[in-house]
């Protein structure tokens, strides 16, 4: 009876002991390699990482059909290219023509999302500022310089990024805090409204020291005033010359005002030579002297000297991209360059790619005698005898020409073995991951152009700038007319074309457009490339809006018209 | 409850069980009062069996009306003190007991087998219980049904045995994945059951079938609430074989295989490729290519260059079991591998090395038993890739054209496979088979190691405690090399060789504590009572790392580990960029938590009425505060109708007659941790899906660290919970000749987990959500007759389920989950989604009505308002149904059109006995099911299936294929792709003989060898290797062929030895 006793107690301690072991402490678990955001965003160094984000947010927006790509594919410079049995999503966006491929509903789901990733990044930064306690230098009510460099960048990334989605869609959800909300299409008005408020508060307030060009080694791709200023006349002047309206709560001479300040900060100068802002114009395959390959021929190598690099002094405001790029997480590359280059074959210095945006003809029969500009814009395949080991079977809309300027390049043949000619990207030399150029998205001859067309009294000296650096001779007048030529020659290639076609009026973009039909030859056979007036005015320009993004919005996104 | 498990065991192997103690005491006995009792009345005699005249050890003997009884020696012989005329009780576990009359001084009494497991016990959550006392719906199957199957993955062999358990493989390749689906799928998230080994969670798949005894599946809510938030998709039991008393047994399992390809795709020839890619092209209006200037071109049967013929598969397991009247044991050793039918050992293997240790200890006379189990296993695999279109090593012999040969001497790299590179005819086309073989560079080990240590104390007798401690522990390493290569202008490796290397390992403590209490009450009422508490964690971490380059001495994949690397951090050309050929991660996984209550009570008035509740509350770290804590209740009831007096009359031809009826919820919370958080990036940790926030600013091509959010917060998520009523029956007829089971469920999944999908605009993809549901209705019947004819003896077995799956609810704005687009081929448009009112995953494409056969019939289709998606339309062109009759053919003409799951899914076996002969025959099918087929990029250069042979040529030749063209417009996602999958298959045929009883020794009780065909024959009208594709781009989704790697057809012999 005794032993009956003891087993009871033991089982009796056995089941308190055993059943009251587990609390809800047991429960609180925290992640061990990541944070929450209830642990983030409080000081000035989650403050100054998070900013970085958005910067990186504004990076992503490079791959799917990113906005680069609709300003050359779209206007007259190019043509969509891409290979011969690739589908005709790029001739779809050429012609601005549903018809081109019917069942292309999502070209730009992924430029669409990374937008509004972006966006959003900035939105939950712009929304947590006020909260971060923790400032390095005392934070009161005149002295917030920090918070307020920091809002002003993520403010002008913001703008950036919905100057974008509304020149290519025009019709956007607007969204200035985070939300899960169902949001509509905000008017165009509104969007730019809030585009530049956000570039003004930018200008006002990133101190004009904050970055320095003398620093371009360490802060190139940095928002500046400057950068502000400047992307605010860009801003100005779509809206105003697209929606022929001047209802943007900023006036021209504000703007002007602005491209002044650029210019009289002395910040930025032109390059004397045209050729050493691209790299693949400047690049060049050399002789090593001396020194001898396996089968005795002259060894070689890609001389990169005569490029200006990243940062140069001409340089306001570019995106930047780095050779890091992998597929496990890293995406720093420059996400539509491997689109520009020549399909199948490196042919140094010019790298291989997939072959979009051939280039149209009549743009490199264009450029006047003397202008330096055409060779360092444009590879011509038969002038530079590529032609011959091109593989034309494979190319959809064949010119003869593609893009110099944002090419990607290559390292020269060594050991005489063609075949182990690889891409010149840096990093793992994946061509179609470690892409490192930067697109440059304002140019110091952008300034002066922009100025020249806004009336400043110096407009002639401003333009001659830049039309004498081409080898051209200086003039002694210019008109708007001659203000929008120079623009086609010197910044042919950079994304810039399409919009200032737009701006200069539909009728008048539409039928400029039609006007560059052309005979090409896709897969080697001849292929007549023609454009039809009423589909690119019933698109009005814009692009589709990502079918699935309507279909989530169960109906609330309305597709614009013409699509 | 009056069972623990080891009285199942000791049930099991009855037959062998003895004491040696207690025979040696009888045996004592019986000479000490031989010659004091030999005068007075002393009955001797013997006790065999009547299946096969074998003695019977340990039987015991009761004079009724008395206490003098007696047990049976090794021989089955025994002696009483009992007079002639009085009765004897003769009972033995496993036995029909019978009393008998002594008429004579000597008796032989015959047992009879318990033949319809009236008896048996089933193993339910945290203990055991009598078959007939079941009130929910849970099936058993024995562990030596499932060797016999000889699968290298014990679910494989449970296929078509278990009525309303869905079980595909999702690849033929050895050591994939089985997709397991218990009574239709129920949810967009993690749909397999709960796996609980001897009480513990583990992995079914680390065990080799001779290690199993038996497999128990609950399928309805009320068996499977107990387990609680784990159950929502079911719980399948796995119990190991456990030691017995007697002396040692040991037995060898052995069989050695040879898999092929059971059937094979048909693709174009070199010469009918060439007809179809000229006719695209005059189609499409272009010339006809000019194959001569297209060099030497090849004829490559791609498939049949992947395919590797007799593929090996072996299988050797030892185990021993035995025991002492305290200690028990049960042992094994086992060796198993699978040679892949895809390219072979080198790039598709799978090899397991288990061992296992189970005892079990009586200390302190009965009071406290004490006993462990183990298994551990070693796991080699070598796999290639079989994921979606890009991430599909086969898939490459379906689209590359077969003008590509496989071996050539222009590769650069000295390597013997063809480079297309320069290929006149196509750059891209590449070499599937040389890039398999050069690329599949990889070997992953995994070791598991599942233990846990019991303790059960009975202080008072039927109230036992018990407390158990698991631990699932598991440790991998990884290695690989990427050599340089170079198939085409797309697929080489040029700059520098990569070996990685990785490490992880982790564990899942589990810490268990029952307390259970039997009670009977005037020898009518019996109630048992249940409660328990449980305790789970899980810690893990990883390590990885990689370089560029092996020395040239250690140039192959048996060097390729870092420390024979020679990367190094080195300036790029420019002389400027900084290249880090180095990588090294180290993660810690975070440490998941669950804490669990949960109490049962059962009462059964005289086995006749039974009713049991269960209560389980189950608090989980995947959950915010707040909503950490799930209640999992349910109730079941049963009535043996053939108890009552009334039925008194059929006890004829019915044997027991059982009605049954269920209710329960139970829970799901499979999806990872911290869903419920706002993740925040600091560009650490970086994966894929995890990406970094660098940004380059300057020109130094340093990266500077930037932090985002990475997952949308809802702290309201909450448990996914499962409600299932059951209404079901067990009947047997006949003496137990016949056995009928039937259920039919009604499953409601509610409150989903899902990754719903947000509008762009909240800058997430998507969020994790609880809303949707989804509800199963099903009827699963299963049949069984067994019987003998003299010495032949046969039993037949045959189940069906049906299941139908419709969608509720789904908690987006739009009410539809949508498909991930280029999933079939490259720019693919969505094609399965989930949305109200239709399945899970069904098919979302247009329909068809054949092909315009003129310009009359395109006129026609036109005039009646039909809207045509071809903007240039010609005969041959598909007719695409405008369903809503706009004019225009859009999304909006998209219909449902199937799924890949079955409604049906059946299963039968056929077994024969005679003398000493076995033939068996086991099959499995499924009715309903589609398959949607993609090979390949239709309308370029990609290779074609002999049906387009068949293709619309000119007016009346076709109605189904349409003309080929350069584009792939009438191969919009449609009916076209989607195929009927019923199949039929035999997945085992099997012949053996015992050879024990001709060679006559002693030692040996069983020498058997055998044949066996698995997956012998299916019979199907599909026309892809398998229709059995569990693949489906997300686990929600099945039937999508992209180019599957098939099951093999497996030839083997094999023997099975006891000693």
């Amino acid at each position: 009876m005794k032993k009956f006793k003891l087993n009871i107690i033991i089982a009796g301690a056995l089941t308190l002991g055993l059943f009251s072991s587990c609390s809800d402490s047991f429960l609180n678990s925290v992640p061990k390699t990541q944070l929450v955001d209830e642990n983030f965003y409080k000081t000035e160094a989650d403050a100054e990482m998070a900013l970085v984000g958005c910067y990186d947010g504004y990076q992503q927006t490079s791959s799917g059909f990113p906005i680069y790509l609709v300003a050359e594919v779209a206007s007259d410079e190019c043509f969509g290219g891409t290979g011969a049995n690739d589908g005709r999503g790029y001739q779809m966006i050429d012609r601005l023509d549903k018809n081109q491929s019917t069942s292309d509903n999502n070209v730009f789901n992924d430029t669409w999302k990374s937008y509004y990733k972006g966006i959003f990044r900035c939105n939950n930064l712009l929304q947590k500022l006020p909260g971060i306690a923790k400032w390095n230098s005392s934070k009161d009510s005149v002295n917030n310089i920090t918070e307020k460099r920091i809002e002003g960048e993520t403010r002008f990334i913001r703008a950036l990024m919905y100057f974008d989605l509304v020149r290519m869609f025009e019709n956007i959800p607007l969204l200035t805090e985070p939300s899960t909300a169902n949001i509509p299409q905000a008017t165009p008005l509104e969007t730019y409204k809030v585009i530049v408020a956000d570039l003004k508060f930018a200008a006002a307030n990133i101190p004009a020291n904050a970055y320095p060009k003398a620093q371009a080694a360490t802060n190139d791709g940095r928002v500046t005033r400057y950068a502000a200023e400047a992307l605010l006349a860009r801003v100005y002047l779509f809206y105003t010359g697209y929606y022929a309206k001047d209802d943007l709560g900023v006036t021209k001479p504000e703007i002007l005002a602005g491209l002044e300040d650029v210019i009289a900060s002395n910040e930025f100068d032109l390059l004397p030579d045209f050729k050493t802002l691209w790299r693949a114009a400047s690049y060049r395959v050399d002789t090593l002297k001396g020194v001898k390959d396996i089968g005795g021929k002259d060894s070689v190598y890609l001389n990169k000297q005569f490029y200006a690099g990243k940062g140069n002094k001409e340089v306001v405001f570019a995106q930047k991209f780095n050779s890091t790029s992998d597929y496990a997480g890293n995406a720093d590359g420059n996400g539509w360059i491997v689109m520009m280059g020549m399909r199948g074959c490196n042919f140094s210095p010019y790298g291989k790619g997939w072959g979009a945006c051939t280039v149209n003809p009549q743009l490199v029969n264009a450029y006047p005698t003397g202008d330096k500009r055409r060779t360092a814009s444009v590879i011509d395949l038969v002038g530079e005898n590529i032609e011959s080991i091109f593989n034309i079977a494979d190319q959809k809309e064949y010119t003869g020409y593609t893009v110099k300027k944002y090419s990607p390049t290559a390292l020269p043949v060594r050991n005489g073995d063609n075949s182990k000619q690889t891409s010149d990207t840096g990093g793992s030399k994946d061509f179609q991951q470690s892409q490192d150029q930067d697109y440059v998205q304002i140019r110091y001859a952008d300034i002066l152009l922009m100025a020249a067309e806004l009336g400043s009294p110096n407009a002639v000296a401003y333009f001659n700038k830049v039309h004498t650096r081409a080898g051209l001779t200086a003039v002694a007048s210019v008109s708007l007319s001659d203000i929008q030529t120079e623009r086609r020659y010197e910044f042919a290639f950079e994304g810039i074309r399409y919009w200032d076609l737009l701006r200069s009026g539909l009728d008048n973009a539409a039928n400029t457009i039609a006007a560059s039909a052309q005979t090409v030859k896709s897969g080697g056979v001849a292929d007549h490339i023609t454009y039809d007036v009423t589909k690119i005015k019933a698109t009005k320009g814009f692009m589709q809006i990502p079918n699935t993004q309507i279909t989530l919005s169960g109906g609330v996104l309305i597709q614009n018209q013409g699509w | 409850m009056n069972e623990n498990h080891v009285i199942q065991c000791v049930r099991r192997v009855a037959k062998n069980l003895f004491n040696k103690y207690v025979i040696l005491a009888v045996t004592l006995c019986s000479f000490g009062l031989v010659s004091a009792q030999n005068s007075d009345g002393r009955i001797s005699g013997k006790v065999i069996s009547e299946k096969d005249g074998e003695p019977l050890i340990g039987v015991s003997i009761l004079v009724k009306g008395s206490n003098v009884g007696s047990v049976t020696d090794f021989n089955g012989a025994f002696t009483l003190q009992a007079k002639i005329g009085e009765t004897i009780a003769v009972s033995y576990i496993g036995y029909t007991t019978q009393t008998v009359k002594i008429t004579g001084s000597t008796l032989i009494i015959k047992l009879s087998e318990d033949s319809q497991n009236l008896d048996e016990v089933v193993v339910v959550g945290y203990g055991v219980q009598k078959k007939k006392l079941v009130t929910g719906a849970t099936v058993q199957v024995k562990g030596d049904e499932l060797a016999k199957m000889n699968t290298t993955n014990p679910l494989q062999a449970l296929q078509g045995k278990t009525p309303g358990v869905n079980i595909s493989s999702t690849s033929g390749q050895p050591g994939s994945d089985m997709k397991v689906v218990i009574r239709g799928l129920g949810t967009t998230g993690n749909s397999g059951p709960l796996y609980i080994i001897d009480g513990v969670e583990g992995d079914i798949t680390t065990l080799n079938a001779s290690d199993i005894q038996s497999i128990d599946v609950l399928k309805d809510a009320a068996s499977a609430a107990i387990y609680g938030s784990q159950a929502a998709n079911g719980v399948i039991l796995v119990t190991t074989k456990q030691g017995t008393k007697g002396n040692a047994k040991v037995s060898f399992d052995a069989y050695y295989g040879v898999q092929n390809v059971e059937r094979k795709v048909s693709l174009l020839n070199a010469q009918e490729y060439k007809m179809i890619m000229d006719e695209q092209q005059v189609n499409s209006g272009l010339s006809p290519f000019n194959w001569a200037s297209k060099g030497t071109l090849a004829d490559t049967d791609w498939m049949g260059q992947m395919i590797k013929k007799d593929a090996k598969t072996q299988n050797y397991s030892l185990n021993i079991t035995g025991g002492s009247e305290t200690s028990t044991y049960s042992m094994s050793l086992s060796y198993n591998s699978q040679e892949g039918i895809i390219g072979g050992s080198n790039v598709s293997n799978y090899e397991r090395y288990g061992a296992r240790v189970n005892t079990e200890h009586k200390l302190y006379k009965d009071v406290l038993v004490v006993g462990q189990h183990l298994n551990f296993n070693y796991i080699n695999t070598v796999g290639i890739a079989v994921g979606n279109q890009y991430g599909n090593t086969l898939r490459g012999a379906f689209d590359v054209s077969p003008l590509a040969p496989v071996y050539s001497n222009n590769n650069i790299y000295n390597s013997p496979y063809n480079d297309t590179s320069k290929s006149l005819w196509n750059t891209t086309d590449g070499n599937p088979y040389g890039s398999m073989m050069t690329n599949t560079q990889n070997l992953n080990s995994n070791q598991k190691l599942l233990a846990d240590v019991y303790a059960e104390l009975q202080p008072i007798k039927n109230l036992k405690i018990k407390s158990t401690l698991g631990i699932n522990y598991y440790a991998s390493n990884y290695h690989s090399l990427t050599p340089l290569y170079q198939f085409s202008v797309y697929s080489y490796n040029n700059d520098h060789e990569t070996v990685n290397q990785n490490m992880g390992s982790g564990y899942t403590l589990t810490s268990t504590n029952t307390a259970s209490y039997d009670l009977k009450i005037n020898e009518d009422h019996a109630f048992n009572a249940l409660i328990g508490a449980e305790a789970v964690k899980y810690r893990g971490v990883g390590m990885s790392g990689s370089n560029w380059n092996l020395v040239p001495q250690m140039d192959d994949f048996n060097h390729a580990y870092l420390d024979n690397t020679t990367g190094k951090a080195h300036l790029d050309t420019d002389g400027k960029t900084l290249i880090e050929t180095r990588t090294v991660g180290g993660s810690a996984s975070t440490d998941y938590s669950r804490s669990s209550y949960f109490g049962r009570l059962g009462y059964n008035y005289k086995e006749k009425y039974m009713l049991n509740a269960t209560l389980r509350a189950d608090g989980s770290s995947r959950f915010a505060s707040g909503h950490q804590w799930g209640y999992f209740p349910s109730a079941s009831a049963g009535w043996t109708i053939s108890n009552e007096s009334f039925m008194a009359s059929t006890t004829g031809w019915l044997d027991q007659l059982k009605l049954r009826a269920s209710w329960g919820q139970v829970g799901n919370q499979n999806i990872g941790d911290f869903k419920y958080a706002a993740l925040i990036s600091t560009s650490t940790a970086v994966s894929s899906s995890n990406p970094a926030a660098f940004y380059d600013f300057g020109n130094s091509g340093v990266n500077t660290a930037g932090a985002y959010q990475t997952t949308m917060a809802n702290k309201n998520l909450k448990w996914e919970t499962s409600e299932q009523t059951n209404i079901g029956f067990d009947a047997s007829f006949l003496k137990n000749r016949l056995s009928l089971t039937g259920d039919f469920y009604i499953k409601t999944s509610k409150d989903w987990l899902v990754q719903s999908p947000l509008q762009a605009t909240s800058g997430f993809d998507s969020w994790m959500v609880n809303g949707g549901n989804v509800k199963n209705t099903g009827i699963e019947l299963a049949l069984n007759w067994n019987d003998n004819i003299g010495d032949f003896k046969y039993n037949v077995g045959v189940n069906g389920a049906y299941n139908k799956n419709v969608v509720g609810e789904i908690p987006t704005s739009d009410g539809i989950i949508h498909g991930q687009t280029n999933m079939l081929y490259a720019n693919s448009e969505e094609f399965y989604r989930a949305e109200n009112g239709h399945a899970l995953g069904y098919f979302w494409g247009y329909k068809t009505a054949g092909i315009f056969q003129n310009q009359a019939d395109i006129a026609a289709w036109k005039a009646a308002k039909n809207g045509i998606l071809q903007t240039d339309v010609q005969p041959g062109d598909v007719k695409y149904v405008d369903q809503n009759h706009d004019g225009v053919i859009d999304s909006k003409d998209k219909i449902d059109l199937g799924n890949g799951m079955p409604t049906v899914t059946y299963g039968f076996t056929l077994g024969f006995q005679y003398k000493n002969f076995d033939f068996s025959i086991n099959g499995a099918g499924a009715l309903g099911n589609k398959i949607v087929q993609s090979y390949g990029q239709t309308g370029g250069q990609s290779n074609y299936t002999t049906e387009i042979l068949n293709r619309w040529t000119g007016d009346g030749t076709s109605n189904r294929i349409p003309r080929v063209t350069v584009n792939n417009i009438n191969w919009q996602f449609s009916d076209l792709y989607v195929h009927a999958g019923d199949y039929l298959r035999i997945s085992n045929i099997s012949l053996g003989y015992d050879f024990a009883k001709l060679i006559h020794l002693k030692a040996i009780s069983q020498c058997r060898v055998y044949g066996s065909v698995q997956n012998a024959f299916t019979f199907t009208k599909y026309n892809g290797m398998d229709p059995e594709i569990g693949y489906g781009v997300e686990n929600w989704v099945s039937g999508v062929d992209l180019g599957y790697y098939p099951r093999p057809r497996t030839v083997l012999v094999g023997v099975n030895l006891k000693f």
